[in-house]
């Protein structure tokens, strides 16, 4: 996407990253109850935000090399969230903390419009996920995503990708067979 | 020692969090390397993690019941207690670590372990996050909890937080100093 590396370069020349951190394969960047308003932006690896419901875990989103990651309620509200996020192989993670973030999104009405772009894409991205949810045959849901984001299916172990499509890793490997 | 209660919070989360990501480390390891025993008394990794595995057994549910039965309001304040600071200090792993005396029941030594020992410690942490959630809309101080070493003592549940956690980084560098000590 042209817009995150966009703001990636303007991040690198104004040297605003403030650390680089490695995750080994399944350590956490965050649990559930912290607040983290920290972006980080994936240099290798890939992680994936989940929730704990009453009786299992609920995956809602990966994260890929070359993008960003973020438990987005932290970062706007600044209150606690019950996301964790997790590495789901050794993954290397650049980090900006929010105010340095918004201060250069407000330096620049041109940085302020690619955020809004990027929000913007967000937003429909959040959309098509409610369309997911609402659809009630698991091949349906297997075929939306699978034509949304075929890179999903390259890097993300089946027992999430099955967590995410709400189905179990059994019915998620007799559609793909079909 | 005085803490605001969202800053005592965030730490014991932040530090819940480490000792998560150093146990989920030792799945690298071969059971072989996890079982590993320096001597007979000493205890190998697994040993270390069952051992709080069976002290989660206890403080979970004893935990959750006093969150539950609790009518108490919050705090924006928490003062620790003379007794809970007492033993979150003696807990505390030192640059040497000390031996300590250990409960018959709560001493996993010779039993036989594997890596499941692992996700059931993830999954009493993830418990523990979920009841330091809960607790948020209790207090700290006026909410006590028994304590598995004393029928007479009980703790401030601040302080069974605080030392809860304390235990539990000094077994995780025990474990990380078995490691060391097995690849030598």
């Amino acid at each position: 996407m042209k817009e995150t590396q966009l703001l990636i370069e303007a991040i690198e020349t104004n040297n605003l990253w403030e650390k680089e951190i490695e995750i080994s394969r399944n350590e956490y960047l965050k649990v559930k109850g912290s607040i983290d308003t920290n972006l980080y932006f994936i240099i290798k690896g890939s992680l994936r935000i989940y929730l704990i419901g009453e009786y299992e875990e609920r995956t809602i989103r990966f994260g890929y090399q070359n993008n960003f990651i973020v438990s987005l309620d932290s970062f706007i509200s600044e209150k606690p969230s019950d996301f964790y996020i997790q590495a789901i192989k050794k993954t290397n993670l650049k980090v900006i903390t929010k105010k340095r973030f918004k201060d250069l999104i407000n330096s620049n009405p041109e940085f302020q419009n690619v955020w809004t772009k990027i929000l913007e894409q967000l937003i429909l991205q959040q959309l098509e996920r409610e369309k997911d949810i609402l659809t009630s045959s698991p091949i349906e849901r297997y075929k939306r995503v699978f034509k949304r984001s075929p890179q999903l299916f390259q890097e993300i172990p089946n027992k999430y990708i099955a967590d995410y499509l709400r189905m179990t890793p059994e019915t998620l490997s007799r559609i793909k067979k079909s | 020692m005085k803490f605001k209660t969202i800053e005592l919070i965030a730490e014991l989360i932040e530090k819940t969090r480490i000792n998560i990501n150093k146990v989920e480390k030792f799945r690298e390891l071969s059971e072989k390397e996890l079982n590993y025993r320096e001597n007979s008394e000493n205890w190998s990794v697994l040993e270390c993690i069952e051992h709080l595995n069976l002290y989660g057994d206890f403080y979970n549910p004893e935990i959750r019941k006093n969150i539950e039965t609790s009518h108490s309001k919050p705090s924006e304040t928490f003062k620790s207690g003379i007794i809970g600071n007492y033993f979150v200090k003696t807990m505390l792993p030192k640059k040497k670590l000390n031996k300590m005396k250990t409960f018959k029941d709560k001493n996993p030594l010779g039993s036989s372990l594997n890596k499941s020992v692992i996700d059931r410690f993830i999954s009493q942490q993830k418990e523990f996050l979920e009841l330091i959630e809960k607790s948020k809309n209790i207090n700290f101080a006026n909410t006590k909890t028994a304590i598995s070493i004393s029928k007479l003592i009980k703790l401030k549940l601040g302080d069974t937080f605080r030392f809860i956690i304390a235990h539990n980084e000094r077994h995780v560098v025990q474990a990380e100093n078995v490691i060391r000590k097995a690849s030598k």
